[in-house]
């Protein structure tokens, strides 16, 4: 398919990797310029350099990494021309197909071709794939992109409707893979392709469980067995580094300080009051006044003797904002994990703000600061694609074998069906 | 690639059937699944469910359903689901806990008398007082349970690399360190394995991650693993794959030891093989010696001019150890994947590699993968799943070059004026000091840089 050679050359289709939602394809050409929000790139400085390399912009002002294609990183850049498979669904797909080299596969539609170059890689040159789309530009520019893509001696790509018209090939490949609106409307055309020597595989690939029911339907009309549905997702996980948890001691050592000079600050005001008098009422007014100058007096002296404390209002703020900790030093670790997943291209500051946040919570008892990670899946993920009804179609000697056991349901088995199946 | 109608391609390999000597995955009547060395001319017993000629076996296409009758075996139509009507009747009038009419006893007499199940599970449900009674539905699940208990019809499953997975995974997941088959799957399509790749792979997994590499390699390319035996490790999930030798051959093992540079295996030192034979049989050992010797020899100068295509590691040991180690012998944008049962190993993984340059933007993920049974009114996910298929981290090496600056530089010098420009504004602003929390407005200033980074749209070009 694309170039295997360790350095890049003229004509080669290259995926520039911006940062993880960035992540686009180029097909070098010297004399054409990339120009992109991370910097300005004339393609023929690209040529040479190995696959893998991190290149910097002309003008200083961010980079690129150059990696070579794999399906994959197609499947992240390609053009959307519809709605695409992602790996998880490409992935299980092939392997409940039991997709390997030299195997024969059919695809309908072509779409975008997500699938298509995943099942080219996987087939490989002994292998082949027969794609149909009925949406004449599609195909066309599928077309083109196979071509270029160096994948003509392993693609089919034929522009047809094969919920009306079938396949172009008959008793051919070991598996169907269908992405379309009414697979159900295939089903029959579908077993005309697979081949009856062997058990053939064939999967369905619809959103809505509506579609499902007809298509199992079409399936158990048409002889298919063993069909079976499936769900996979891909959970993507963050990780944070986080300071250590504060203890619940800790907490509530200050709250039992608080309690204490609470009670310190009551009893004061009762010796005051105590020591007024009958001043008492003209007091009263200025009761706040007073109270912000007992205040004053005791933070003098708390002062003194432990830098952490300062008044008994700045504790308690103090207080709120170790409560108030966790999330916040949450929300930071997570701002320092979604930097450095979108990073490690241009932007990344992750290694810097870590540090940061690790230093600025490292707690005061003089242990040695340790950076424990956790993780968790991302607050938003995909959670639905389609369902994936899988379904086997037996060899049609060996179905033809058993209704002839079936008809004749003595224990003798009849005599040509003893060792090997009638036909083969 | 023809532009239009294509044609059938028909030159392809012929039908694998069973063959002497295969293992085996038998589905037997109560669904499990038995794997057995599959020896011509031989008897196969299945318990309780019978026995049968393995040469009954031998030439069949994988995939088929046997009943046993008289140590044969016959070929019976695949399970179809048929349309169940609804009826009238409920399950209100059941009585709960009345026994089966048919006593055990009875049960036995007739399937020694030679009756076919399917006749003595009508036998049942005539005497079934309830049955009529029951809706279609519970006499379509009473149907099934009889017939899995009394029938002797079995299964051969074909090994594909999905079924294999699968077999072991439902029999001891820990052998194969919680690989599912869905993950496995990702494992392949993550890694990039092609026909004609080169990979190194780390698989203390019994060698289900060995089993992916061959089966997607399909003898072209080549595989080195790197083991913590002496001597080329037993990979026992390949012995349900029944691989050809030239699917095999792709592959070359190296331990610890002999894939590190440093070390000079004592097999391979130049005296070790000096001695002059004196007998045929110390000549034969001599000669053996010396071609295992060039062998490693050659395995290792192979894995030291590295270029790899990828790497993949599903292994006990450190996996920060084995990139470490692995790494010099990958090819610029090759692939890493590295599973484990547990998150905290990759997610620790991962906090180490995003701050080195060469691996780029490690992420970690996790396989989700639901079940349904399918019957025509009756679709519902199993009840009972599995729990995990362990996690993945994936990378891809990447050449750094330090001297290429990131737009983040100009953002961070920008938002360092900024920050100036606020703290001369803001006149209580304290000097920063290790262990002092930040003024909330350092804090704002972070995440609005953050943010610019996020968004796409809000980036200076
Ligand atoms: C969701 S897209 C397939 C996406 C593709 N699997 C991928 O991964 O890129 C479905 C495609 O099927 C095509 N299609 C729908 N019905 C069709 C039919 N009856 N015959 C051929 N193509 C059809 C549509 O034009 C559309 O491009």
């Amino acid at each position: 398919m694309w170039s295997t050679a360790r350095e890049i050359a003229e004509g080669d289709l290259v995926i520039v990797w911006m940062t993880r939602d960035l992540v686009q394809p180029l097909a070098i050409s010297s004399g054409k310029e990339l120009n992109t929000r991370f910097g300005v790139y004339r393609h023929a400085e690209l040529i040479g350099v190995p696959y893998g390399s991190k290149i910097g912009s002309r003008n200083g002002k961010g980079f690129i990494h150059l990696l070579r294609p794999t399906p994959e990183l197609w499947t992240l850049a390609l053009p959307h021309r519809t709605q695409i498979l992602y790996l998880a669904d490409i992935a299980f797909i092939t392997s409940w197909l039991d997709i390997k080299p030299g195997s024969h596969v059919i695809e309908a539609g072509t779409g975008s071709g997500s699938f298509s170059h995943s099942t080219a890689r996987t087939v490989g040159p002994t292998g082949h794939l027969w794609s149909y789309e009925f949406h004449e530009a599609r195909a066309n520019k599928a077309r083109e992109e196979f071509s270029s893509h160096g994948m003509d001696e392993i693609v089919t790509l034929t522009h047809r409707n094969v919920c009306k018209e079938g396949f172009t090939v008959v008793d051919t490949v070991d598996s169907v893979f269908l992405d379309l609106p009414a697979p159900w409307d295939a089903v029959e055309h579908a077993k005309k392709a697979l081949r009856k020597d062997r058990a053939t595989r064939i999967c369905c690939f619809s959103p809505c469980m509506e579609q499902v029911q007809r298509t199992i339907i079409a399936l158990n009309d048409a002889g298919f067995t063993e069909i079976t549905m499936y769900e996979t997702l891909i959970r993507p996980h963050q990780v944070d580094v986080t300071p250590p948890l504060p203890t619940v001691s800790t907490i509530g050592n200050q709250l039992k300080e608080m309690e204490a000079r609470r009670e310190a600050k009551r009893l004061r005001q009762i010796a005051n009051s105590r020591s007024r008098g009958d001043k008492r009422k003209r007091e009263e007014t200025e009761d706040s006044a007073e109270d912000q100058s007992a205040e004053k007096r005791h933070a003098d002296e708390v002062d003194g003797s432990g830098k952490r404390v300062r008044t008994e209002v700045s504790v308690t703020q103090e207080l709120d904002a170790t409560l108030t900790e966790q999330p916040t030093t949450a929300r930071r670790a997570n701002a320092v994990t979604t930097t450095s997943d979108a990073g490690a291209g241009p932007g990344t500051d992750g290694q810097n703000l870590t540090a940061h946040v690790v230093k600025e919570e490292t707690p005061e008892s003089g242990l040695p600061p340790s950076k424990p990670s956790v993780s968790k899946a991302f607050p938003e993920v995909r959670g639905h694609t389609s369902y994936l009804t899988f379904a086997i179609l037996l060899p049609a000697s060996a179905i033809a074998e058993a209704s002839t056991n079936m008809e004749s349901p003595t224990t003798e088995p009849t005599p040509e069906a003893e060792v090997t199946p009638a036909t083969s | 690639m023809d532009a239009g109608e294509g044609s059938s391609k028909n030159a392809t390999e012929p039908v694998r059937t069973i063959q002497s000597g295969d293992t085996i995955l038998l589905r037997i009547p109560s669904g499990d699944v038995r794997t057995l060395k599959l020896e011509k001319g031989g008897t196969i017993n299945l318990g309780k469910f019978g026995s049968f000629y393995s040469n009954e076996l031998i030439g069949q296409p994988f995939g088929l359903t046997y009943d046993i009758s008289d140590k044969k075996l016959e070929v019976i139509p695949p399970r179809t689901f048929q349309e169940v009507e609804e009826t009238d009747a409920t399950n209100e009038l059941i009585v709960d806990g009345q026994v089966q009419p048919l006593s055990l006893e009875e049960i036995e007499a007739l399937k020694k008398s030679g009756v076919p199940a399917s006749e003595i599970i009508q036998r049942q449900i005539d005497q079934h007082k309830n049955f009529q009674l029951k809706t279609e539905y519970s006499k379509e699940k009473y149907k099934k349970r009889k017939e899995a208990k009394y029938s002797k019809s079995f299964s051969t499953i074909k090994p594909t690399l999905f079924n294999v997975c699968d077999y072991w995974f439902k029999k001891d997941q820990s052998r194969l360190r919680d690989i599912r088959p869905d993950t496995l799957s990702q494992i392949l399509n993550m890694a990039n394995i092609r026909p004609g790749g080169r990979y190194l792979a780390v698989d203390d997994a019994s060698g289900i991650v060995v089993a992916g590499l061959l089966e997607r390699l399909g003898g072209q390319g080549r595989l080195i693993t790197i083991c913590d035996v002496e001597s080329p490790p037993a990979y026992p999930v390949l012995t349900q794959m029944n691989f050809s030798k030239e699917v095999i051959s792709i592959m070359s093992s190296l331990n610890w030891a002999t894939a590190d540079e440093e070390y000079t295996p004592v097999l391979t030192m130049a005296d070790a093989n000096a001695d002059t034979p004196k007998s045929e049989s110390q000549r034969s050992r001599v000669n053996k010696r010396k071609s295992m010797a060039s062998a490693l020899t050659q395995t290792r100068e192979e894995l030291f001019a590295g270029e790899f295509d990828g790497l993949i590691v599903a292994s006990q040991y450190d996996p920060f150890s084995i990139l470490e180690k692995l790494m010099p012998y990958l090819a610029g944008s090759a692939s890493i994947v590295v599973h484990s049962p547990y998150v905290q190993i990759v997610s620790d993984l991962q906090a180490k590699l995003r701050d080195i340059p060469t691996y780029l933007a490690p992420a970690i993920s996790e396989a989700w993968l639901r079940q349904y049974q399918i019957l025509p009114g009756r679709t519902h996910p199993l009840m009972n799943a599995s729990g995990s298929g362990g996690f993945i981290l994936h990378t891809i090496k990447v050449y750094d070059d330090p001297s290429a600056s990131s737009v983040n530089t100009h953002r961070r010098a920008k938002k360092a004026r900024s920050e100036q420009l606020v703290s001369r504004l803001s006149s209580t602003a304290p000097e920063q000091t290790p262990g002092q929390r930040e003024p909330a407005i350092d804090i704002a200033a972070q995440s609005a840089a953050i943010q610019m980074e996020v968004d796409p749209s809000n980036t200076p070009s």
